[in-house]
C-alpha cells in the first residue's frame, strides 16, 4: 500500500479522499490555489503545497506544478478526485511517466472513452445500445439528413461536450440550421472543437447510471444504479439508489452491459457509465465518466462498498475479493447537491462569506462538505456547498428523512437552494418517483417559497438590533459556585478553606 | 422600541417590549405571543405563538440576514428619518402592490376617496397573517384593480394613489 498519497483537488472530494486515505493509514499532501489557503483540505491534510492562482489554469489544471509537489513531498500516488484533471489522458500519462501512480483508469482508457463518438462506437461493438443517431461527427448537410432520418425531436451535440454545453435541443425542421449554429459556436468556445453529432430526443428521459468497478486482473464488478433524473441546467443536483424506475430484471441487464463496456477499455478502478431511459425502461448507452463521480455516496450507503478506499486499494495493486453475488444492496439513499446559489434567478451562483452555519446530523445523515464558519465561498470554483446524503430502509423513509435533514440545515452569508430542495421533497410527483429529467423545468413553482415567512423574520431582526443595542451592558451569567469557591479559596489564602 | 425593516421591497413595523421578564410582540398592531432564547450569537430559538423555529441571523450595519427552514430573507432597518424622507420625496402616481402571494381582506379605500400619507387602504392576508398596506402619499385613489376575496400574485398592483 501507498505511504503518501497527494490529492490533485480541493473542496468537498478533497476532504472525502483525504478522510479515506486517514483511514487507510496514509498519510496526505494537499495542493491548494491562492484562493484555497483557508480551504479545509489544506487543514486535514498532513502537508499541502501551493501551486499557483486562483484561477483553474494558474493552480488545479497546472500539470507540472501538480507532479512537481508530488515530486518535492514523495507521494507515490495522485488522486485526482472529479472535474479538473480527472479525465486528463496526458495527466494519467505525465504521472505514469514520471513514476507515480495515477488512481484511476489507464491514458488510454481515458481517451477512449473521453470521445464521446468513440465511446458510442465501442459501446456499439459490445452490443450496447444506442440512441439512434449519427455514427460520429457530421457535416452541417450530413446532419440535416440524419436528422429527417431519425425523426424529430433531435439532440444536436457536442462531441467533446459535457455539463450541457453545446447541446440543443430542435423540436422541428425550421429550427434546425440555426440551433446548429449555436451548438457549434458554444462547443467551439467551450471545448476548443466545434464538431457535433445528432441523436434522437428521448421524451421524458431519465438518467440512470451504473457504477462500475475494476481491478487490474479485470474483475470488474457493478455496484447497482443510481438515478439522477432531477437536474437543473443539466447539472445533477439530486440523486439515489437503488432507482424507483427499474425492475431488477432490468438492474441486472444494465449491470452486465455496464461490466462489457469497461472491459472493452480494459478499464481499472472505479468509472461510472451513464444511460438514458425511457418509461419503458428501454435504456441507451450515453457515456461513461472515467472517474469517481459527485454522487458516489449514495451507491456507498446502499452496498457498504467504499468506493474512495477501493479506488486507492486497487491503484495499489490489490484485487477485489469479491464476486458479484456478494454485492448486495439494502435499503434507499438519496443525495442532495446543497450550492451556494438562488434558485429565484436561475440557479444563479451566489458567492460570500459563511457567516453562520449549522449542519444536520442523526443516524443514517452524512454531509460530506468542505466549509465552516467564517469559509469564503468564491466564484473561482463551483458553488457547490456540501452534499447531504440520507440513508433509510424505503425511499419513503429516506425522503422523509432528507426533508428533515434540510430542515436543520442554517447557513447565512449566502444565497442556497435548501428551501427549493425541501419543496422538492415534498413534491407528490418526487414522491411518487414520477422524475425525469425535466422536472425541475415542469415545476417552476418550486424555485421560491409559496409562503413568506415575514412574521418570524421580523422577529429575529428585531430581536438581534434589541440585543445589538444592549451589547453596550453584556448580560453577566452569574459566575459558577466552582468559580465562587475558587474566588473564596484565592481570598483565604487558606489550603484548607 | 419599535423597528422598520423592509423585505423584498415592503415596509413592516415591529414593536419589542420587554415587561416583567416577558416579551411582547407587536407586528403591524397585531400582537403576538413570542418566547426567545440567544442559543449562540447568530442562533435564535423562537417559539411563536407555542410554534418552536430555529432561526438563524447575521447582522451587518442595517442590513440583516435571516434564515427560515431553508430560506435566507434579506431584511433592512429603515430608520424613522428615512421614512419621512421617502414620504416627502414620494408623489405623483404610487402603485400600490400585493408584497407577497395573498388574499385581498377587505379594501379600506375606494376609488375618489382622499388620503393622507401612512393611512391604511387595503388588507391583504398572507400565512394566516393580516397586514395592511399603507397610502406612501397625500392624495386620492385613483383606481382599485381587486376586490375582496381576490387571491392575488406577489408584485399585482391592488390599488393606484394619485397625488394630484
Amino acid at each position: 500500500m501507498f505511504k503518501k498519497v497527494l490529492i490533485a483537488n480541493r473542496g468537498e472530494i478533497a476532504v472525502r479522499i483525504i478522510r479515506a486515505c486517514r483511514d487507510m493509514g496514509i498519510s496526505t499532501v494537499a495542493v491548494y490555489s491562492d484562493a484555497d489557503r483557508r480551504s479545509l483540505h489544506v487543514a486535514l491534510a498532513d502537508e499541502a503545497y501551493h501551486i499557483g492562482g486562483s484561477t483553474p489554469g494558474e493552480s488545479y489544471l497546472n500539470k507540472e506544478k501538480i507532479i512537481g509537489a508530488a515530486k518535492k513531498s514523495g507521494a507515490e500516488a495522485i488522486h485526482p478526485g472529479f472535474g479538473f484533471l480527472s479525465e486528463n489522458e496526458s495527466f494519467a500519462d505525465m504521472c505514469e511517466k514520471s513514476g507515480i501512480v495515477f488512481i484511476g483508469p489507464s491514458p488510454e482508457a481515458i481517451r477512449l472513452m473521453g470521445d464521446k463518438i468513440t465511446a458510442r462506437k465501442i459501446a456499439h461493438d459490445v452490443k450496447v445500445p444506442l440512441v439512434p443517431g449519427s455514427d460520429g461527427a457530421v457535416s452541417d448537410v450530413e446532419a440535416s439528413v440524419i436528422a429527417a432520418e431519425i425523426g424529430y425531436p433531435v439532440m444536436i451535440k457536442a462531441s467533446a461536450g459535457g455539463g450541457g454545453k453545446g447541446m440543443r435541443l430542435v423540436r422541428g425542421k425550421d429550427d434546425f440550421e440555426s440551433s446548429l449554429r449555436m451548438a457549434r459556436s458554444e462547443a467551439r468556445s467551450a471545448f476548443g472543437d466545434d464538431s457535433v453529432f445528432v441523436e434522437r430526443f428521448i421524451e421524458r428521459p431519465r438518467h440512470i447510471e451504473i457504477q462500475i468497478i475494476a481491478d487490474s486482473e479485470g474483475n470488474t464488478l457493478y455496484l447497482f444504479e443510481r438515478e439522477c433524473s432531477i437536474q437543473r441546467r443539466h447539472q445533477k443536483v439530486i440523486e439515489e439508489a437503488p432507482s424507483s424506475a427499474i425492475s431488477s430484471r432490468t438492474r441486472k441487464k444494465m449491470g452486465e452491459v455496464a461490466v462489457r463496456i469497461a472491459k472493452a477499455v480494459k478499464y481499472k478502478g472505479a468509472g461510472t457509465i451513464e444511460f438514458i431511459m425511457d418509461q419503458s425502461q428501454d435504456f441507451y448507452f450515453l457515456e461513461m465518466n472515467t472517474r469517481v463521480q459527485v454522487e458516489h455516496p449514495v451507491t456507498e450507503m446502499i452496498t457498504g462498498f467504499d468506493i474512495v478506499k477501493w479506488m486507492i486499494r486497487i491503484a495499489a495493486g490489490e484485487k477485489l475479493p469479491f464476486k458479484q453475488k456478494n454485492i448486495v444492496m439494502k435499503g434507499h439513499a438519496l443525495e442532495c447537491r446543497v450550492y451556494a446559489e438562488n434558485p429565484e434567478t436561475n440557479f444563479l451562483p451566489s458567492p460570500g462569506v459563511i457567516e453562520y452555519l449549522r449542519t444536520p446530523s442523526g443516524p443514517g445523515i452524512r454531509n460530506d462538505s468542505s466549509i465552516y464558519n467564517g469559509c469564503e465561498i468564491t466564484s473561482y470554483y463551483d458553488p457547490m456547498l456540501s452534499k447531504l446524503i440520507v440513508w433509510a430502509d424505503s425511499r419513503e423513509a429516506a425522503i422523509r428523512k432528507m426533508e428533515s435533514a434540510l430542515r436543520e440545515y442554517i447557513v447565512l452569508g449566502v444565497k442556497t437552494n435548501i428551501g427549493f430542495l425541501i419543496r422538492v421533497m415534498n413534491n407528490d410527483e418526487f414522491r411518487k418517483g414520477k422524475i425525469d429529467t425535466g422536472f425541475i423545468e415542469r415545476h417552476p413553482e418550486l424555485l421560491k417559497p409559496p409562503v413568506l415567512q415575514i412574521e418570524p423574520a421580523l422577529i429575529a431582526a428585531a430581536l438581534s438590533m434589541s440585543s445589538a443595542e444592549s451589547a453596550g451592558q453584556p448580560a453577566q451569567k452569574p459566575a459558577s459556585n466552582w468559580k465562587l469557591f475558587g474566588r473564596r479559596s484565592g481570598v483565604s489564602r487558606s489550603p484548607l478553606a | 422600541m419599535t423597528y422598520t425593516f423592509k423585505i423584498r421591497d415592503q415596509i413592516y413595523k415591529i414593536t419589542l417590549e420587554k415587561e416583567d421578564g416577558q416579551l411582547q410582540v407587536e407586528i403591524e398592531g397585531r400582537s403576538i405571543p413570542v418566547d426567545f432564547e440567544k442559543i449562540e450569537d447568530d442562533l435564535y430559538s423562537v417559539l411563536i405563538d407555542g410554534k418552536s423555529v430555529s432561526i438563524g441571523v447575521f447582522r451587518k450595519g442595517k442590513k440583516v440576514q435571516v434564515f427560515i427552514e431553508g430560506e435566507l430573507y434579506e431584511l433592512e432597518a429603515v430608520s424613522e428619518r428615512e421614512q419621512r424622507k421617502t414620504s416627502h420625496i414620494v408623489s405623483g402616481i404610487q402603485e400600490i402592490k400585493s408584497p407577497m402571494p395573498s388574499r385581498v381582506v377587505k379594501i379600506l379605500k375606494g376609488e375618489g376617496d382622499e388620503v393622507a400619507p401612512d393611512e391604511g387602504l387595503i388588507v391583504v392576508e398572507a400565512m394566516k397573517m393580516e397586514s395592511e398596506l399603507k397610502s406612501p402619499i397625500a392624495g386620492k385613489v385613483k383606481n382599485v384593480m381587486v376586490k375582496e376575496g381576490d387571491a392575488v400574485e406577489s408584485g399585482a398592483v391592488l390599488l393606484v394613489v394619485s397625488s394630484e
